[in-house]
C-alpha cells in the first residue's frame, strides 16, 4: 500500500485525517457520475436496436455490434468530415500560432507608436464571443466569395483565434529576460531575426501549448461551420454529427457510435497531451 | 535576404510582424462588429440585391412585437447568472479537494476535465440521447429503481427544458474553472497555511485568511472567463432544443442567428446582435479598465 | 529566410484551396440539393435514377447533396447570395416556401421546356398546377403530390372494440376516447419538430371551420383573433394534446413517434403517404391501415413537392434534361410506389401495388380539392409563431382562448 502510505494527511501532519477520507470516497462517487455519459454511450454504441430498446442503460452490450461503427461511418460520410477537419485544423493552427506569435513579439518587444492601443484592441477582440454575430461574418465571407470553402472557414476561425494567443503570447515574450535580446540588437540584427532565432525557440513550450489548445477548440468548433459551411463536401466533424443525430435520432445504437467517433481523436490528444493543456490554460489566464 | 531587413527603420518592422495578423483580424472580426450595427438599422430579406435604410423600425419590432425577444432575454440573463455560479462552485470544491493530499488525484483530475475537450454538439447529443423520454439514461433508470413517476418529458417541458440543458453545461464546464483554481492554489504559500496551522487556526480560518485572499485574482479571472463563455452557449442549446419547446429555452445569440440566417429577416437579426453586444461591452469594458489599473500599478 | 518562405508557402496553400474549393466544375455539373430521405429504398432509388441518367447522357454528371429541413432551407437562402447554389432544388410548392424563392427571382421560368418536353401531356393536373401560380412564366416540375391521413393500427382499434375507422369529427373523437378506455394513447406525435404537431392543428382547424374560412385565416384574411372557430380549434388542440397523444410527446421528433408507433405504444398517427415505404421497410405492412382525416370537408390535407431549376444554374439544359428523364413515363413507372404511392405522372399504370398503397389511390381518387399545410401556406416567420402557439397550447402555458388572440397579434404586427 505504498500509494497509501502517505496519503490523507494534511499539510504539516503526520496523522491520517478521517475527513479527508469522506472527501476521498465523495470524490471517487463524483468520478463515477461525471464519467457515467461515456460508458452509457459506449456500451449503446455496441448494442443492437433491439437490445438498446429491451436492456437496462448499464447493462454491458451482449452482442457487441462493431457493425454500428461501420454502418455510422458510411451513413455519417465520416470519411469526408474527418478530411475536412483534419485539412482545416491542419492549416489552421500552425498559421494561427505563428502569426499570432510575430503579432505578439512585435507588440511586446518592439518599441512603436500605438502599440498600446493595438495591444488594447486585441484584448477586447478576446472578449466577444462571435456567436454573437454569425450573420455578419457569414456577409463578410461571402463578400469574398468564400462561402463552402476552405479559406472561408480558415480565415474566420484566424481573426477570432488570433487575439487570445496574442494576449497569452504577449504576457510570455514581455516576460523574457531583456539581455538576450540587447545583445543580439547590438549585433546588429533585425527583429524579424531576433523573433525566429530567440524567441521562437524559448517559447516552444507556450507555443505547443496554445497548439494543442487550439487544436481541439478549432476541431470542436460548430456555430461558425454551421454558418459558413452549408456544402456536406466541406463539413467538419461536428456538422456530420448534428446531421446523423437529426436524420438518424432513432438508430440509437449507430447515433451512439458516431458520437464515439467524433469524440475519440480529441479525447486521445488530450489524454497524450495533457500537460500541456494545463499549461496553456494557466499560462495566460492566471498570471495575472 | 537577412541583411535586407536591418535597413528598415525598428517601427517598420514590428509594423511588418503585425500586419498578417492585425489584417485578418480588422477584415473578419472587427469589420462584421461594425456592420452589424450598419444592418441593425437596414432592412434585408437575405435574397433581394439591396438593402434599405428603415432607422430604429427593427429596435421597435424586436422590443415590442416580437414575442420570443423578452423570453429569450430572461433566458440568457439567468443562464449567464447561474453559469457564473454553480459550475464555479462546484469546480472550486473539486479542486480545493483536489489540492488535498489523496492518492489517484492526478486521475481524478483527468476526468472532471474529460467533458470539457468535446465538443459541444457531441455533449448535446450525449446528453440528448441521455434524456429520451423513451429509451434514455435517466428514464431507463429511474424505471429501474421504480421511480416512474418522476420520468419527466426533460427536452420537452418548457419548465424543466431549460435546466436540463443547464446540467449538461455544468457538466462540460466545471473541468475548465476546476483547473484554473488549481493552478491558482498553487500561489497559495504552503509555509503561510502551515504557520496558520501551528498558531491553532482551523480549517475555516486557513481558508478564509489564507487561501481565499491568495486565490482573489484567480476568481477574477474565472469569473470573467466563464461570463464570456456562457454567452457562447450556442452550440448546446443548438443541438440539444433548438430553441424549443415554443421557443421556451431560446437564447439572445440563437435567436439572433435564427432571425438571419432561417428567417431571412438580417435587420432584426442583427438588431438583436447588437443589443446582445451592448450588454456584452457593458461587462467587458470596466473589466478592462480594471486590468489596465492592475498592470499600471504594477509598473 | 524561413518567415517569408512559411508566409508564402501557407498563403500560396490557401490559393490552392481556394481553387480547389470553389470547384473547376464544367458547365454539365448539376448539382441537386434536396432533403435527406427517410428510407433506404429511396435513397438507392435516386442513385439507380441518377445512375442510369448519367449512363444515357455523358459528359452530364448530377451532385445529388442531402440535408435535413430546416438545413435545407437555411442553405437554399444562403445559395441565393453566392454562387455556390444548386442547378436543381426541391422546395415544396405551396406559397409560403416555394413561393418565396420564386417571388424572389431565384427560380428559372421554365416555359420552353415545358414546351420543348411537351411535361403537360403527362403530368397530372393537379401535381402540375402549382407551377402556373406565378405571373410571368411557370415555376418548376412537379416531383410528388403527396396526401396525409391518418394510419392506425388494426390490433389496437380491434382491441378498444372499433370496429371500422370513423368517418366524422365526432366519431373520430368517440373512438379516441374508446382507445383512452382501454388503456391505449390514440395519437404519437413528435413534438420537437414543430411541423409534426402542425398537422393535428390543420386538420381540426379543416373540420371546425370549414374549407372557406380555414383559407382566409391561412391566407390571413379573416381574423384569428375574433373568428370563434380559431378559438374552438386550439381548445380541440388542447383536448387531443392533453387526453389522447402519448406523452411526453414535446421532447422527441418524428421518427422517434414512428418508433413507438411500430412498437404498438399509440393507436394512429397523422403522417403522408411515404410512410407506406418505411412500414415496408419494418416489414409491418399487415399490422396497419389508413383513412382520411374526417374533416367534414370534401378536401384532402396534400401538398406537392417540386423541383425548381435555379435562375443562377450555369447548365439549365442539362438540369432541363434531367428533370424530364425523372418524369419520363419509364422512370415514374419503374419507382411507382418508392417516390410516391401516386406518381405525378398521368401515364403510370397502377397493378400489383399493395393493399395500403391501393387504400392510398382510392384517396386519391375520391378527391379533387386540397387544403394545404400550415407552413406551406405562412410566410416564415408567422410559420415560426404559429409553430411557438400550438405548442403553447398544447403543453398549457397559453390557455387556448388566448391561441388566436396571440397568433393575430403577432400577424398584425408584422403585416
Amino acid at each position: 500500500m505504498t500509494l497509501f502510505a502517505q496519503a490523507f494527511r494534511p499539510v504539516g501532519s503526520n496523522r491520517v485525517d478521517p475527513l479527508l477520507v469522506a472527501l476521498w470516497i465523495g470524490l471517487i462517487l463524483l468520478a463515477v457520475i461525471w464519467i457515467a455519459p461515456f460508458v452509457f454511450i459506449v456500451f449503446t454504441s455496441l448494442k443492437s436496436n433491439a437490445s438498446v430498446m429491451g436492456t437496462g442503460a448499464f447493462a454491458p452490450p451482449t452482442d457487441l455490434a462493431f457493425d454500428n461503427y461501420v454502418a455510422a461511418w458510411a451513413r455519417g460520410n465520416f470519411s469526408t468530415t474527418v478530411f475536412n477537419g483534419v485539412l482545416i485544423t491542419f492549416i489552421k493552427v500552425p498559421l494561427g500560432v505563428f502569426l499570432s506569435a510575430m503579432a505578439a513579439y512585435a507588440l511586446a518587444r518592439v518599441p512603436m507608436r500605438g502599440s498600446r492601443p493595438l495591444f488594447l484592441l486585441c484584448v477586447f477582440g478576446t472578449m466577444i464571443p462571435f456567436q454573437v454575430m454569425l450573420a455578419p461574418i457569414f456577409q463578410q465571407v461571402n463578400a469574398f466569395g468564400l462561402i463552402n470553402t476552405y479559406p472561408g472557414i480558415i480565415l474566420p476561425y484566424l481573426a477570432f483565434g488570433i487575439p487570445y494567443q496574442v494576449f497569452i503570447l504577449h504576457g510570455f515574450f514581455s516576460s523574457v529576460p531583456k539581455e538576450l535580446s540587447e545583445a543580439a540588437r547590438i549585433d546588429g540584427a533585425s527583429h524579424f531575426t531576433i523573433f525566429r532565432r530567440i524567441f521562437l525557440p524559448v517559447s516552444l513550450p507556450a507555443l505547443s501549448a496554445l497548439f494543442i489548445l487550439d487544436f481541439v477548440a478549432t476541431w470542436n468548433e460548430f456555430a461558425m461551420a454551421l454558418v459558413i459551411l452549408q456544402d456536406p463536401r466541406k463539413w467538419t466533424l461536428p456538422l456530420g454529427l448534428m446531421t446523423f443525430q437529426s436524420q438518424f435520432q432513432s438508430d440509437y445504437g449507430q447515433l451512439n457510435a458516431a458520437i464515439v467517433m467524433t469524440v475519440l481523436p480529441a479525447a486521445i490528444v488530450y489524454l497524450m497531451f495533457q500537460r500541456y493543456f494545463v499549461a496553456g490554460l494557466t499560462a495566460g489566464a492566471v498570471k495575472e | 535576404m537577412a541583411k535586407a531587413f536591418p535597413s528598415l527603420r525598428p517601427q517598420t518592422q514590428g509594423y511588418l510582424l503585425i500586419a498578417p495578423a492585425l489584417a485578418v483580424y480588422a477584415l473578419f472580426a472587427v469589420y462584421p462588429m461594425l456592420n452589424v450595427v450598419w444592418m441593425s438599422f437596414s432592412a434585408w430579406n437575405g435574397l433581394s440585391p439591396t438593402s434599405r435604410f428603415v432607422g430604429v423600425a427593427n429596435y421597435r419590432a424586436v422590443l415590442t412585437s416580437d414575442p420570443v425577444f423578452w423570453g429569450a432575454l430572461t433566458n440568457t440573463v439567468y443562464w449567464t447568472a447561474l453559469a457564473v455560479i454553480v459550475p464555479n462552485v462546484v469546480a472550486f470544491g473539486l479542486a480545493l479537494a483536489l489540492n488535498q493530499n489523496l492518492p489517484g488525484r492526478s486521475g481524478l483530475r483527468v476526468i472532471f476535465y474529460l467533458p470539457v475537450i468535446i465538443a459541444s454538439i457531441a455533449v448535446a447529443t450525449i446528453w440528448k440521447w441521455m434524456y429520451d423520454p423513451f429509451f434514455g439514461l435517466f428514464s431507463n433508470l429511474l424505471t429501474t429503481w421504480g421511480l416512474t413517476d418522476f420520468i419527466g418529458d426533460w427536452l420537452g417541458d418548457r419548465r424543466i427544458a431549460l435546466w436540463s440543458v443547464f446540467a449538461a453545461y455544468v457538466w462540460q464546464t466545471v473541468g475548465f474553472a476546476m483547473v484554473l483554481f488549481l493552478a491558482g492554489l498553487q500561489n497559495v504559500s504552503t509555509t503561510l497555511v502551515e504557520a496558520a496551522r501551528i498558531d491553532g487556526a482551523g480549517r475555516w480560518d486557513v481558508f478564509r485568511h489564507v487561501t481565499l485572499p491568495a486565490m482573489k485574482p484567480t476568481i477574477t479571472v474565472v469569473f470573467v472567463l466563464s461570463l464570456i463563455n456562457s454567452l457562447k452557449a450556442f452550440d448546446i442549446i443548438y443541438g440539444m432544443t433548438g430553441g424549443g419547446p415554443a421557443q421556451s429555452t431560446q437564447m439572445l445569440a440563437m435567436w439572433a442567428y435564427t432571425q438571419s440566417m432561417q428567417l431571412g429577416d438580417f435587420g432584426k437579426g442583427a438588431a438583436i446582435s447588437v443589443i446582445l453586444l451592448v450588454v456584452t461591452l457593458a461587462i467587458v469594458i470596466p473589466y478592462l479598465r480594471w486590468m489596465q489599473t492592475q498592470s499600471e500599478a504594477s509598473k | 529566410m524561413t518567415i517569408r518562405k512559411a508566409l508564402t508557402g501557407t498563403f500560396s496553400a490557401l490559393a490552392v484551396m481556394a481553387a480547389l474549393g470553389t470547384g473547376t466544375a464544367s458547365a454539365d455539373d448539376l448539382k441537386l440539393w434536396t432533403l435527406s430521405f427517410d428510407s433506404p429504398t429511396v435513397v438507392s432509388a435516386w442513385k439507380d435514377i441518377i445512375k442510369a441518367f448519367e449512363a444515357k447522357n455523358p459528359g452530364i454528371t448530377v451532385m445529388m447533396e442531402n440535408r435535413s429541413t430546416d438545413e435545407h432551407k437555411a442553405a437554399l437562402r444562403v445559395a441565393a447570395r453566392s454562387d455556390q447554389g444548386p442547378d436543381i432544388y426541391f422546395m415544396w410548392a405551396g406559397l409560403g416556401l416555394g413561393g418565396e424563392f420564386v417571388n424572389a427571382g431565384l427560380s428559372k421560368p421554365l416555359d420552353s421546356y415545358y414546351a420543348q418536353y411537351k411535361w403537360d401531356d403527362r403530368l397530372s393536373a393537379i401535381a402540375g398546377s402549382y407551377s402556373k401560380l406565378y405571373p410571368g412564366g411557370r415555376h418548376g416540375v412537379p416531383y410528388t403530390f403527396h396526401g396525409e391521413a391518418l394510419y392506425y393500427n388494426k390490433a389496437l382499434f380491434t382491441k378498444a372494440g372499433i370496429a371500422a375507422p370513423p368517418t366524422t369529427y365526432a366519431e373520430l373523437k368517440a373512438d379516441a376516447a374508446k382507445l383512452k378506455a382501454a388503456g391505449i394513447p390514440a395519437f404519437t406525435f413528435g413534438g420537437s419538430v414543430n411541423w409534426h404537431l402542425m398537422r393535428l392543428m390543420d386538420a381540426i382547424l379543416e373540420s371546425q371551420c370549414g374549407a372557406d374560412k380555414h383559407d382566409a385565416l391561412k391566407a390571413m384574411k379573416a381574423d384569428w383573433a375574433s373568428e370563434p372557430c380559431a378559438t374552438a380549434s386550439f381548445k380541440e388542440l388542447k383536448d387531443w394534446s392533453a387526453n389522447y397523444t402519448l406523452s411526453p410527446f414535446m421532447g422527441i421528433d418524428q421518427s422517434q413517434s414512428f418508433k413507438l408507433f411500430l412498437a404498438n405504444r399509440a393507436a394512429m398517427m397523422l403522417e403522408g403517404d411515404w410512410l407506406v415505404g418505411q412500414i415496408r421497410d419494418a416489414g409491418r405492412l399487415a399490422d396497419f391501415d389508413v383513412f382520411p382525416i374526417p374533416t367534414g370537408t370534401d378536401r384532402l390535407y396534400s401538398f406537392a413537392e417540386y423541383y425548381y431549376v435555379s435562375s443562377k444554374s450555369k447548365a439549365p439544359d442539362a438540369a432541363a434534361k434531367f428533370l424530364d428523364y425523372l418524369l419520363s413515363d419509364e422512370v415514374q413507372q419503374k419507382y411507382l410506389g418508392v417516390i410516391g404511392s401516386i406518381s405525378v405522372n398521368a401515364h403510370v399504370k397502377y397493378d400489383n401495388v399493395d393493399a395500403l398503397n391501393q387504400r392510398w389511390l382510392d384517396i386519391f381518387a375520391k378527391y379533387t380539392k386540397t387544403f394545404v399545410n400550415g407552413d406551406q401556406a405562412f410566410p416564415l416567420n408567422v410559420t415560426t409563431e404559429y409553430f411557438r402557439v400550438i405548442n403553447e397550447v398544447a403543453s398549457g402555458s397559453i390557455a387556448p382562448e388566448n391561441g388566436g388572440k396571440t397568433l393575430q397579434i403577432f400577424i398584425s404586427a408584422n403585416k
